[in-house]
């Protein structure tokens, strides 16, 4: 075979002549999609996304299948190349069904990652949580506190009882990560050497100044208040959203190096023409800080406040005598925030004068219910038509009273005057909270509205001035909710980000499948009530301006986050097929048609498929066929009805399948994925770092995906990997809790066996690492492994020289090791001691008060030492524990690790045929028992 | 002495051909001087059942339409070597037409001989071909001659035979195989089975010929299941062949030794497609491969392999015995030979036609086939089956050859002509064949998978008067995209009958957009049946046809249909005998 010389988008390229196009562009690291290609096993060449042009070929060819030529002249996004794969990937998505993203996701302004925080907290995982959440919004603690919640809105969960309190449980997790030793710091990238003004330090602000900084920009952020926050700070009242959480916030974002300047006010201390000169580019995210006026008289006598104004004097210390009587005037949020925080200034009597009624009104309901626990009253269906005067200033109130007419164009019923009805109140002081708009003194330049905002690209965020971008409530549509203006500004981010580098490409909304569920699908879920979120008493909580809420525990917390239906994809960070659809920008509508909508995944089963999302690319089967040399799935059916199962349709578990989870590791989609041993899946952005399995002598190599300090996965490693059931399921008890020892007990039990000196037996049992084995053997001077009762662990023990207990020689003390203090383990243990020679067991047992590799599993080299060796104790948990009973010098987990590997277990890998075979035939730790090998299997490798 | 022969291939059984062999066994049981045989189909579908009277000179007197009830007369004409009273049973001089104007060469023997009975074959120059292969010819020399021929593969895609032989002969290795693909799926073609019913020592023959040519020493014919006569006569003529030393070790005391067995498709259409043929004879779910390789490289079990259809197999002894020039002498440049088509639908007379490539259609379907039934008007041929496409009336004399053919948007094909007359509606039309490969379909490439069922869905909207402006062009890019994107030939060419639809007949599919309706009045979403007062007389017999009794009246009253309940099943318009019933 000779080398031959190949172009490839204008790659040249030398290849082995006969490579394939796709070899040819993957090994010179050039991407050609593929859904169905695997190298393990045969060409297939089903799914028709490969497909390349090539010069003077009138057909399409498939990358995977097409050799090189010497001169060939490859294209791979041409016109019609680029309309194939695409029409290939808008059909496959037309029989597509599922959720890529969950509801929640999908309704908040900023897409946070809902589904992925709550099973993240749900399995006590606060400080990814934290991490997941802020990828999208930069002060969680804040906004979990005050935020209308849309996501909430749109929960699935509505339907079977309750919504999932999604925000509170947002600000628990970012409470929790604050409060602990070692709170996330978001990574930011190296400086980039471009400046970037953003004017204003609210949500908006803030949030384009805190992604701008990650991305490796130098931020400055200017506000004309003295200090930061905007509206979080100087509308959002101390009681809903205290000020130290806020300031702990935006102080985490200037440590990332937000540069943040005070008391600057675009066109009184610096004008737009100035930024726009100085840096490279301007964000203008100034808010809406102007109250909208009725137009009724007597407006504007003192005592007439505006609703913001009101909020922002209280919050500077400023707070105006509201006297005994107050009207708040308006129904949206800044209302209530207004007729509490009157309550609070010491007011007898606070009215809400609202115009329609408690139905239509906009604020939270919560809200609507604690401001009537506090006392304020409520008067519907009223609007004030004139304000009356008396000495000089605010006397009082006419109403006009007013009815229900037909639905306006916003849908709720318009309020029509009753002729002749109206009544008087008398008022100390009138807040008028209907509305916000902003002031663009000194953004004169930027073209405006019609509604007196900044005009603003609804993608690109940019203004009429080139470098100038507006987001949040003082552009396009006005004053609307804090995570709006954070989910725009963090959109902008991103565009600025491509424009600071010389490109102009606009945000642009992802495709996501969704699927529409019936009635019936919800009847599965067991009804279980919301947590309710514990506040202060009314009577209390009125009388000052400390928190409301008092926040959840973490039991309630973890159980709230367990309500949670998942409905998002759990392969949604894995799935080609979303990266390709969003990759070539589908529109998979014009194909709608028939969709199959079998809901039958099988949660229950360690493989779980799910073929609503199979793409039938036929790699499980092939894979299983090919490389497994099994037939455990097969196709079923023709056309569009084609179905991948096991025969007869019957489950995987009565087939010969030995999990070994081959074909949910090749799976492109969802459609088949692993059963995973955590609390609660969730879909999230695996971490992974490479292990051993060491539940037997192959010592094959995993690819161990986690999160946090939680092992989600333990794949195959590499191309030509291989794992039985053991390695790839073996890991089921890994997430339970760590059983570590107290210093006490441990200190009692050195001292107990200490006086026995070498006369001391250590038994190792079920579960025992080979890690801690050796480290037993290195600190202790006889130690036997249960051969009988433990599992195929202990080959490797053997490997080490470790005997087994049945040559118990009858040391005086024996410390049983790792039987979960679980009395019939203990029993067994005991059993085969019997069976030792002659001496029978008259030694004191001693339990060893932890148990070996719970909770530790896997993590010796790999999550543990990663994520926690700098943090916690150097050790796990039984190593940590063994090292304080034998008083050794305690050793990290990697050097044992490394000390195995280079030791007694060199030889030990799955390379070998033999291994392979062993693995291809069920394994040994939970192998299949018909296999042949399994009694030999000792033989072959120790 | 009189040799009566019934017609007895699978079209003729239907017909009742097995009742009446049986009642002229019983009736001929006592006459000495008559001798009663079978043989395959004669192409004549439409005149069966057909018995042929051989008097002693070997002049033959043909039957047709004939029943279990002419057999006592039969016989007695037979007793008295006087056929003169069954005059009233005595085949049509036109219809007689239909034969005479043929060219046989493939189906030679097909109504001739007794496909039962080897000797009826050797008597016409059977096993000859191979006698004279093995021991004057090289395996080259056979390619040669098959060169020579211009021999193009018949089951539609027209590959030049020899050249498949020459890749198989030349690959490398000594286990190679030779296959028959005999798993005839297209809607209406019924060619192979004639052949393997009618003449299976021919196909065994011609596939020797092949065998030895390409080197193989088995020889395996995959058929369907849904052909259990063509596979009895077939096996029978496997033993027989076998039995004469035709097959096994040492044929004609030669060097060659070639076994042959059958393997029975279990029905899925993409089976007649070589790569997903060979997938299903090795016991793998009938799935295509991707080529390259191709099965003259690496077939099955992964050796080289040689697959051809039936016809070209029947052709192959022939060429063999008259030599390739004989055959290349027939035809036009490109296209060599003769063609078989089972010609079917609203024609007149419909059955098999082998004629020389170069004739045109209107040769085929006017002055064999007779012309539209019922006085109707030709409106569009369907070539190819559901890889083919329809040729509109405009087109007629186009010649049949695989070139002018592919030019039409149609194929040559395997040999399906599907005749449609002015009631045919052309979305209708489309709609059939690709709800047919649309649930043929494998499942394995998306384009096909999901492409057919989508542009299925599309077709069904049109047809339901659901249609959107944009279908015809979304259809287009659909189609494109599907030639482009599938792996096989099921699904490169499952398009063509839309697509020639809708080059033909694009205002047909505009009217059940734009204006929702069926101009060929067929779509029954768009249709509408009503009962003229002027012209019903009241005879009850729509009302008493009517399956779901949609139609009132009284005796000697017109009729109504009742449009809520009426199921457009057309049964009334079929039963009225005065044209009462509109179809608007």
């Amino acid at each position: 075979m000779g080398l031959i010389t190949i172009t490839i988008d204008e790659h040249k390229l030398t290849v082995e002549e006969g490579t394939t196009l796709l070899a040819a562009a993957t090994q010179n690291g050039l991407k050609i999609p593929n859904l169905c290609y695997d190298g393990r096993v045969e060409l297939y060449g089903a799914c028709g996304l490969c497909v390349v042009e090539a010069e003077g070929v009138g057909k399409l060819l498939r990358a995977c299948s097409a050799k090189a030529t010497d001169g060939m002249v490859v294209h791979t996004d041409t016109p019609r190349v680029v309309r194939a794969r695409k029409v290939a990937l808008e059909l496959l998505l037309s029989d597509h069904d599922g959720d890529c993203k969950a509801p929640c996701t999908k309704a908040c302004p900023a897409n946070t990652d809902c589904q992925g925080y709550i099973g993240l907290i749900a399995n006590g995982e606060y400080t990814e949580a934290v991490e997941r959440i802020k990828e999208k919004i930069p002060m969680p603690s804040s906004i979990g506190r005050i935020c209308p919640h849309p996501c909430e809105k749109q929960c699935r969960r509505a339907r079977v009882d309750e919504p999932i309190s999604i925000a509170h449980l947002k600000s628990f997790a970012s409470d929790m990560d604050m409060a602990s030793d070692h709170p996330y710091v978001p990574s930011v990238e190296p400086d980039t050497g471009k400046t970037v003004a953003v004017v204003g330090g609210g949500p908006a602000g803030l949030t384009a100044a805190y992604f701008l900084r990650r991305f490796g920009h130098s931020v400055t952020v200017l506000d004309a208040m003295p200090k930061m926050g905007g509206m979080l700070r100087y509308g959002i009242p101390e009681y809903r959203l205290p000020k130290r959480i806020l300031d702990r916030e935006i102080a985490s974002i200037e440590a990332l190096g937000v540069q943040m300047q005070n008391h600057v006010k675009i066109g009184r201390d610096v004008d737009l023409q100035t930024l726009r000169a100085k840096y490279d580019a301007v964000v203008l995210a100034a808010g809406a800080w102007n109250s909208s006026k009725m137009r009724v008289p007597g407006e504007d006598l003192p005592g007439v406040l505006g609703g913001i104004d009101f909020l922002r004097a209280v919050a500077l210390g400023e707070a105006p005598d509201v006297g005994e009587t107050v009207a708040v005037i308006g129904g949206g949020n800044t209302a209530m925030d207004a007729c509490r925080t009157a309550v609070r200034l010491g007011a007898r009597q606070v009215y809400v004068i609202y115009r329609r009624t408690r139905d239509e009104m906009p604020a939270e309901d919560l809200e609507i219910r604690e401001s009537e626990e506090e006392g304020v009253q409520y008067k519907f269906l009223t609007a004030p038509i004139a304000f009356t005067e008396a000495n000089g200033r605010l006397a009082g109130a006419v109403l006009q009273e007013m009815r229900l007419g037909e639905p306006d164009a916003s849908g709720r019923r318009r309020p029509e005057p009753i002729e002749g009805a109206t009544q008087t109140i008398a008022l100390d002081t009138a807040i008028m909270a209907i509305g916000q708009y902003p002031d663009l003194t000194g953004f004169e330049e930027a073209q405006a509205t019609k509604r007196g905002t900044v005009a603003a690209d609804e993608s690109t965020f940019a203004t009429s001035l080139p470098g100038v971008f507006a987001v949040g409530d003082m552009t396009n549509k006005g004053a609307s909710i804090a995570i709006e203006a954070i989910g725009e500004a963090q959109k902008a981010a991103t565009v600025i980000d491509r424009f600071l580098n010389g490109e102009t490409v606009g945000y642009k909304k992802p495709y996501y499948v969704e699927r529409e569920l019936d009635e019936a699908y919800f009847e599965q879920f067991q009804k279980a009530p919301r947590a309710e979120m514990p506040t202060r008493a009314p009577a209390a909580r009125k009388a000052d301006f400390g928190e409301v809420t008092l926040g959840f525990t973490e039991e309630t917390a973890k159980k709230e986050a367990m309500r949670c239906l998942s409905c998002g994809c759990q392969d949604y960070y894995d799935c080609k097929l979303i990266a390709y659809a969003n990759e070539f920008d589908v529109k998979p509508e014009r194909f709608t048609g028939e969709k199959h909508h079998r809901n039958a995944e099988n949660l229950d089963s360690l493989i779980i498929r799910n073929a609503d999302k199979c793409i039938l690319c036929g790699l499980c089967v092939r894979i299983c066929d090919e490389v497994m040399g099994k037939t455990n799935l097969g196709f079923v059916g023709r056309g569009f009805h084609t179905l991948i199962s096991p025969a007869y349709g019957l489950p995987l578990e009565q087939s010969a399948c030995m999990f070994c989870g081959q074909c949910a590791a090749v799976c492109p989609t969802g459609a088949l994925l692993e059963k995973e041993p955590v609390k609660k899946r969730v879909p999230v952005k695996e971490r992974r770092v490479e292990s051993v399995c060491n539940l037997c002598a192959a010592l094959c190599k995993t690819d161990v995906r986690y999160v946090g300090n939680t092992v989600l996965r333990c794949l195959p490693y590499g191309e030509q990997g291989l794992l039985c059931k053991g390695g790839r399921f073996g890991l089921f008890t890994v997430n339970g809790e760590a059983k570590g020892a107290s210093e006490a007990e441990l200190s009692a039990l050195r001292e107990q066996i200490a006086a026995y000196g070498s006369d001391v037996a250590v038994v190792l049992g079920p579960t025992t690492t080979l890690e801690e084995a050796a480290f037993a053997l290195m600190h202790f001077p006889n130690v036997y492994a249960d051969m009988q009762n433990t599992a195929a662990g202990f080959v490797g023990a053997r490997k080490l020289g470790i005997p087994s207990v049945t040559a118990y020689r009858g040391e005086k003390a024996v410390l049983l090791l790792d039987c979960k203090k679980n009395a019939s383990i203990t029993a067994q243990f005991t059993v085969a001691l019997s069976n030792a020679p002659a001496e029978g067991v008259d030694a004191q047992v001693f339990v060893a008060p932890f148990t070996a590799n719970d909770g530790t599993y896997l993590k010796t080299e790999t999550t543990f030492a990663v994520q926690r060796a700098a943090v916690a104790s150097p050790l796990p948990t039984a190593l940590a524990a063994l090292a304080a009973l034998s008083g050794a010098e305690p050793q990290t987990a990697a050097q044992i690790a490394e000390l195995l590997k280079h030791g007694a277990l060199a030889n030990c890998t799955q390379d070998t045929a033999s291994d392979r075979e062993i693995i291809r035939t069920g394994g040994r730790y939970f192998g299949n028992t018909a296999s042949p090998l399994i009694d030999g299997f000792c033989g072959d490798l120790c | 002495m009189t040799k009566v022969v019934v017609g007895a291939g699978s079209c003729g059984i239907a017909a009742g051909a097995q009742k009446v062999y049986d009642a002229l066994h019983a009736a001929l049981r006592d006459v000495s001087s008559a001798e009663l045989k079978i043989t395959g189909c004669n192409g004549m579908c439409f005149l069966e059942p057909i018995v042929d009277l051989y008097d002693g000179a070997g002049a033959l007197t043909r039957l047709v339409r004939v029943s279990e009830n002419d057999a006592a007369r039969i016989a007695e004409a037979v007793k008295r070597e006087d056929v003169s009273a069954l005059a009233d049973l005595v085949i049509d001089p036109e219809d007689a037409l239909f034969l005479e104007k043929q060219t046989r060469i493939a189906l030679r023997h097909c109504g001739v001989i007794d496909p039962e009975d080897v000797e009826d074959y050797e008597r016409t120059d059977g096993y000859q071909a191979i006698r004279k292969v093995l021991s004057s010819m090289t395996p080259e020399e056979v390619i040669e001659q098959i060169k020579i021929s211009g021999l193009a593969g018949r089951g539609g895609a027209g590959f030049p035979t020899w050249f498949k032989w020459n890749a198989a002969r030349e690959s490398a290795g000594d286990e190679k195989y030779l296959i028959c693909n005999a798993d005839e799926g297209d809607p209406g073609a019924f060619m192979d089975r004639a052949v393997i019913e009618g003449d299976p020592h021919g196909l065994i023959e011609g596939m020797l010929i092949g065998a030895y040519a390409i080197g193989a020493k088995e020889a395996i014919v995959y058929v369907r299941a849904e052909y259990p006569l063509a596979i009895r006569r077939l096996e029978k003529a496997i033993r027989q062949a076998e039995e004469k030393g035709y097959l096994g070790e040492h044929i004609f005391e030669s060097d060659f030794s070639c076994k042959m067995r059958i393997k029975a498709g279990a029905g899925a259409f993409v089976c007649g497609e070589e790569t997903a043929l060979i997938e299903s004879l090795e016991g793998s779910r009938g799935m295509p491969r991707l080529k390259p390789p191709f099965p003259a490289q690496a077939g099955y079990w992964h050796k080289p392999s040689n697959i051809n259809n039936v016809e070209t197999f029947a052709n192959v002894a022939w060429i063999l015995l008259h030599g390739g020039e004989a055959f290349a002498a027939m035809g036009t440049e490109g296209s060599k030979g003769t063609k078989v088509f089972a010609l079917t639908g609203k024609i007149r007379r419909g059955g098999l036609v082998e004629i020389p490539m170069g004739k045109t259609l209107r040769d085929v379907i006017f002055d064999i086939g007779g012309g539209i039934r019922d006085g109707k008007t030709f409106k569009a041929v369907q070539m190819g089956g559901p890889s083919g496409g329809c040729i509109p009336a405009s087109l007629l004399d186009t010649v049949i050859d695989y070139k002018a053919l592919g030019a039409t948007g149609a194929i040559m094909g395997s040999g399906g002509m599907v005749v449609m007359d002015e009631d045919t509606c052309m979305v209708g039309m489309a709609k059939f064949f690709l709800d047919f490969t649309a649930k043929e379909s494998c499942g394995k490439c998306v384009h096909c998978r999901l492409g057919t069922k989508r542009m299925l869905e599309v077709l069904t909207r049109i047809a339901d008067g659901n249609g959107k402006d944009g279908d015809i062009e979304l259809l287009e890019e659909l189609c494109a995209s599907i030639k482009d994107g599938a792996l096989c030939g099921l699904g490169q060419t499952a398009p063509n009958p839309v697509l020639t639809a809708i080059r033909y007949f694009r205002d047909e599919f505009e009217a059940h957009i734009k204006d929702k309706t069926c101009p060929a009045k067929e779509c029954t979403a768009l249709v509408s049946y009503a009962i003229d007062p002027e012209k019903c007389i009241g005879c009850t017999k729509c009302a008493r046809g009517c399956p779901v009794h949609a139609i009132d009246g009284a005796v000697k009253q017109p009729h109504t249909i009742r449009a809520d309940i009426c199921i457009k099943c057309g049964k009334c318009a079929e039963n009225c005998r005065f044209g009462a019933v509109e179809v608007r």
